[in-house]
């Protein structure tokens, strides 16, 4: 994927390969770290609003210039690459769980004085959907492993209907909560709460992108494969991730 | 040349550069916050500030710098970059943008980090960052946490790249069992990266969340714990130092071995024994940093059996380096003076570090200067020298030049005579009591002798350094032309052309069965 | 040649097991009268610092004769370093991991004495409740009598502090004793030391804890057993005297400067 800039010239190999995006991406990421700080330490936020103005720009038309300038030109190489990746991820969570568990079994009483009482059904609905997805993305790849590329299609889109159903309940979950009084500042137990199931939730998000910025290419029918192996690959992860999620802050 | 060319390359060689020289501009700044701090403290009272903050924000740039900033990217940046691809002879990684996004992440990183003297209420919390402090703080602890976090992004997205490059496109013939010493050892640091990094991510994320978001993690008043977040930092910080030392190591192998002109002594020991040792011990001894900030006893007593036995790996590496000497056929050039000055000076921080593992005698010494002289010794010390030698080493092939001897080894000595002045007292005032991180030691005026004397070592080592990037300066300018191989190593990355054209090879280099990077031949 | 390799292995590892046994044998001479951490602490330091003073000096010894005898002369252009037999191969990995290892698990033991020295403590102690904040000392004795950056104990008897923390971390530190540990809201932890004859000792804060943490610092009187019953009278007397709101010391406002310039 990297020989490809040289045919604007004659000579192609006085030329090295060059990208643009890699670094607009990261200087995009630079003014959303100082738009942080002038919210939330400096107070400002008009100045905040400017540097999320450049920012989020900057960041979305260096993945979207990345994303046309590589894609199909892969080397068959992201899905191992996917699997190193995901360790680095899954090791957020366990960080997460890990002082979880530190926490709670240190201290004499939990939870903690200001608890509601979680939903019991609602989660159950969500690891429902959550899985389903994952076999309908999995059948989905199988169909096109078979050469079947509108039943890929329609079990692709099935995939991110599904996920984007899953969002939506959580959503609903979180501003129920929110509104009975129940916010990340509540105590320990809401600060685990909220920010592993809002990890969690940003998996789904990131996840879902991925599908949609494949979504152009499904939709001509120049579907790669592998790119569509490893984004499956991803949304497994997700999906099992979030069997720890729903076992350890709602039912444990 | 073509400016254009460098910034927006995609090039493993040019990223290469580019994180070289960040990194190095990122170790003058630091060193030169080590020097105010050094002129500081050569009085007791104010000498050069009269506000304590500002020697914190001195001392904070300080450690997150040198090691963020400048010895992690200069290793697994600079290093694994240029010599990777080269080494096992491919053309380039396997996601070459990538290799692009982390190198500007790291520019970015580095300016964040930077950016803490101009903005108002700088980060004050020591390159630890441990709260309740840093959740307090009127500092800007957002910029720690960013600043950290977008290193650790480009250093993850790193790891995955050099991983899936050396399993997928070694050169033909080229087995496990014929890498260098020195890609062992680096995609051992990146396994260890990819698995620790997400925590000290968790970690600093989390602090910013409770000081801004009004999360609770650590308010015990809510039901949090502070010793959460020191257990999350030190599960990635210690691994952290194994990130340094494996691809230093990695980097005094391949020193040793060319300039020895010798094959290294026991090579599955060193891999197998070694390296894979060290990775299997580095996660599971991160206690020892905790053995007096009430830890339960027995994940204390328990790490310090593991954090003794760590020497037995890091034991093996150094039989491996020593016997690598043996019989060879020393040139004493600058790389191999820095490459032998490392065996020394490791020696002397790696054994410093026995006492401490021991949590009774750490309740002693922990948090003093005896601390700051272990761990100089052996990262800021052996660490940056080999990164020194190494730059040496592989200078004529990076720029197809030769770097000026007489100045190298001149300024080699300064620095090896500075920083035994400096690090050697420190270790020593440290176990007669002198605690870290005081901007005036008034209590202990029976130490002021002994600060002006470090002042002035650290003075002869910052002209040791500066003449070393001097010369590498003059010499990428008007250096001599040093030929393909002026080492005369079989290892690939020497049988390219100087400096490595865009692809490396005009056609992709497929190895024998009886080559090895170390088998040197009569003739 | 390989004879060479052998027997300067051989050399090496009989050298390594002896610095332990020799330390071990510097260790047995001191019979314990009273339990005193410090000293048992200074015991086991010099043991250790010589034990890795000896590994380090054999490795730098062995260092310079190999730099020495492989410097480049005319006709040796290239190394001939010897090809290792798979016997030797795996010897070279099994002998020093023996060695290394019982030196390491010596030295785990002897620290796992001392760790239990410093954590069991005495039954005839002195109970004295720390809080640490930016930037005092506070400590409270059983009697409710409170002070400040100072506390005074009597010579003879082990006392222990169970400190916590308002603030920040803290860690009281004491260099004469060899001991510190660090303080922190929500948790309580401890540390004891062992006063044996009166003198004053230095307290100072090593754990970094804001601004002006190098400022933290106060001391330890200890005082001859009746002229503590003395003093500790008097402080009695004068808590009693003094109505509640008055005992409860001026804490975070005051500036540490002036309780460091004490000592
Ligand atoms: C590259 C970096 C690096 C490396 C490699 C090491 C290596 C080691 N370190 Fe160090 N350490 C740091 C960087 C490093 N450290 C830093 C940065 C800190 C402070 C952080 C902070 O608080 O800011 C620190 C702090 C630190 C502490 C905490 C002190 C405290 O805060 O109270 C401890 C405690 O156990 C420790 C121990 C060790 C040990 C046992 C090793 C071992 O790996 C050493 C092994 C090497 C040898 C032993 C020598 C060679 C071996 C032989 C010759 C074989 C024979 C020897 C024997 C059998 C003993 N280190
Ligand atoms: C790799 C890491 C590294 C390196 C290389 C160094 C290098 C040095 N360090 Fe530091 N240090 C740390 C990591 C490192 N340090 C850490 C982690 C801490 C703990 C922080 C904390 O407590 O949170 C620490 C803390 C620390 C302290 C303790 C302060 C305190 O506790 O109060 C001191 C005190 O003297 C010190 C001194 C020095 C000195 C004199 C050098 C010198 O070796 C530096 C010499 C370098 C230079 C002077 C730069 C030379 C100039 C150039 C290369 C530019 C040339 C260019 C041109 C001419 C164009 N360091
Ligand atoms: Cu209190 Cu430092
Ligand atoms: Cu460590």
């Amino acid at each position: 994927m990297a020989h490809d800039a040289h045919h604007a010239e004659g000579h192609a190999h006085a030329h090295w390969d060059t990208s643009i995006y890699p670094f607009i991406i990261s200087f995009g990421i630079l003014f959303l770290a100082v738009a942080f700080s002038f919210k939330f330490v400096y107070h400002n936020g008009f100045a905040a609003i400017l540097a999320m103005g450049l920012g989020i720009p900057m960041i979305i038309a260096g993945i979207a210039g990345w994303t046309s300038e590589a894609m199909g030109k892969g080397e068959g190489l992201s899905y191992g690459a996917m699997g190193w990746f995901i360790l680095a991820e899954a090791m957020i969570f366990v960080s997460f769980f890990v002082s979880y568990w530190y926490t709670k079994l240190h201290v004499d009483v939990w939870p903690p004085a200001g608890n509601v009482e979680l939903p019991r059904t609602m989660p159950l609905v969500m690891t429902f959907i959550l899985v389903a997805s994952s076999l309908t993305i999995h059948y989905a790849e199988h169909l096109l492993h078979l050469g079947n590329k509108a039943g890929f299609r329609t079990w692709y889109l099935l995939t991110i209907v599904l996920g984007a159903c899953f969002l939506g309940m959580s959503v609903y979950e979180w501003s129920h909560l929110i509104h009975s009084g129940f916010t990340i500042s509540t105590n320990a137990f809401s600060t685990v709460f909220f920010s592993v199931t809002g990890l969690h939730g940003s998996h789904v998000v990131v996840g879902l992108a991925i599908f949609l910025a494949g979504l152009p290419s499904v939709m001509r029918g120049d579907i790669d494969e592998g790119f569509m192996r490893t984004a499956g690959l991803y949304w497994h992860f997700v999906d099992i991730i979030w069997f720890f999620v729903v076992s350890q802050v709602y039912y444990w | 040349m073509n400016l254009k060319e460098w910034i927006f390359t995609t090039d493993h060689k040019r990223v290469g550069v580019l994180y070289l020289i960040g990194s190095i501009a990122a170790f003058a700044v630091a060193g030169i916050m080590a020097l105010l701090m050094r002129a500081e403290l050569s009085t007791i009272g104010p000498t050069i500030t009269a506000n304590p903050s500002q020697y914190n924000v001195w001392l904070y740039t300080h450690g997150a710098v040198m090691i963020l900033g400048f010895q992690i990217p200069a290793l697994t940046g600079f290093f694994a970059n240029f010599c990777i691809p080269l080494m096992i002879g491919a053309k380039d990684v396997a996601f070459p943008r990538v290799n692009a996004l982390s190198v500007w992440l790291f520019y970015v990183g580095v300016i964040l980090a930077l950016l803490t003297f101009f903005i108002p209420d700088p980060p004050d919390v020591m390159w630890t960052g441990y709260p309740p402090y840093s959740t307090i703080t009127t500092g800007n602890t957002a910029m720690y946490s960013f600043t950290v976090l977008i290193l650790g992004f480009a250093s993850i997205i790193g790891g995955v790249n050099f991983l899936t490059t050396v399993a997928y496109m070694r050169a033909p013939g080229l087995t496990l069992n014929k890498l260098n010493i020195f890609v062992w050892c680096t995609l051992a640091a990146f396994v260890l990266q990819l698995i620790f990094v997400p925590v000290l991510g968790t970690a600093v994320s989390l602090i910013s969340m409770d000081k801004y978001l009004g999360t609770n993690f650590f308010d015990p008043t809510k039901g949090g714990d502070v010793l959460t977040y020191q257990n999350l930092f030190w599960f990635y910080s210690h691994p952290a130092v194994y990130v340094i030392f494996l691809p230093f190591i990695g980097v005094v192998y391949e020193i040793i071995s060319v300039h020895a002109r010798n094959a290294v002594f026991n090579y599955k020991m060193v891999v197998y024994g070694g390296v894979g040792g060290i990775v299997l011990l580095a996660g599971e001894v991160w206690v020892h940093h905790l053995y007096v900030s009430g830890m339960a006893d027995w994940l204390r007593i328990g790490q310090m059996v593991t954090t003794l036995m760590i020497s037995i790996p890091v034991g093996l590496m150094m039989i491996g380096l020593i016997g690598t000497l043996y019989k060879g056929s020393i040139e004493f050039n600058t790389p191999m003076l820095y490459g032998l000055g490392v065996v020394f000076l490791f020696l002397i921080g790696g054994l410093t570090g026995i006492p401490l593992a021991v949590p009774s005698l750490t309740i002693g010494v922990s948090d003093t200067y005896y601390v700051v002289g272990h761990f100089h010794y052996v990262m800021a010390v052996a660490g940056t020298f080999a990164i020194f030698g190494g730059v040496y080493h592989w200078f004529p092939k990076m720029t197809g030049k030769m770097y000026n001897e007489f100045w190298g080894k001149l300024g080699f000595w300064l620095t090896f005579v500075g920083v035994n002045i400096v690090f050697w007292i420190m270790m020593d005032v440290g176990v007669k009591g002198m605690p870290r991180r005081y901007y005036d030691y008034a209590h202990f005026p029976q130490f002021e002798s002994a600060h002006q004397w470090m002042t002035v070592g650290a003075g002869i080592l910052a002209i040791g350094f500066a003449l070393a990037v001097l010369n590498w300066i003059f010499g990428a300018i008007n250096g001599k032309p040093a030929g393909d191989n002026p080492w005369n190593s079989p290892s690939l990355e020497w049988s390219t052309v100087s400096p490595p054209p865009h692809g490396n090879w005009p056609s992709p280099p497929s190895v024998s069965e009886d080559w090895h990077p170390y088998g040197y031949k009569k003739g | 040649m390989h004879d060479k390799i052998r027997r300067g292995a051989a050399g090496l590892a009989a050298l390594l097991l002896a610095a332990p046994v020799w330390a071990a044998g510097a260790g047995a001479k001191s019979e314990p009268k009273t339990v005193d951490p410090a000293r048992d602490w200074d015991h086991l330091w010099n043991e250790v610092i010589v034990d890795i003073t000896i590994i380090g000096i054999l490795f730098a010894i062995v260092t310079a004769w190999f730099i020495w005898q492989a410097r480049r002369r005319p006709g040796n252009e290239v190394g001939a370093s010897p090809k290792l037999s798979p016997a030797s191969a795996v010897g070279w990995v099994v002998i020093p991991i023996f060695v290394f290892l019982s030196i390491d698990l010596y030295t785990a033991a002897n620290g796992w004495v001392l760790w239990n020295t410093f954590r069991d403590v005495p039954a005839n102690r002195l109970e004295i409740k720390l809080e640490a904040g930016m930037y005092s000392w506070d400590y409270t004795y059983p009697n409710g009598v409170r002070t400040q950056n100072e506390l005074v104990v009597p010579a003879g008897t082990p006392v222990v502090l169970r400190m916590t923390s308002r603030d920040t971390l803290h860690s009281h530190y004491i260099p004469d004793f060899r001991v510190k540990e660090d303080s922190m809201p929500g948790r309580i932890t401890y540390l004891w030391f062992n006063p044996t004859k009166p003198g004053e000792h230095l307290v100072t804060c090593a754990e970094y804890c804001g601004v002006m943490h190098g400022y933290m610092a106060g001391r330890i009187v200890v005082k001859a057993p009746e002229e503590y019953a003395a003093w500790m009278k008097g402080e009695e007397t004068s808590l009693a005297a003094a109505t509640a709101p008055a005992a409860v010391p001026a804490t975070a406002t005051k500036p540490a400067k002036t309780a460091a310039k004490k000592t």
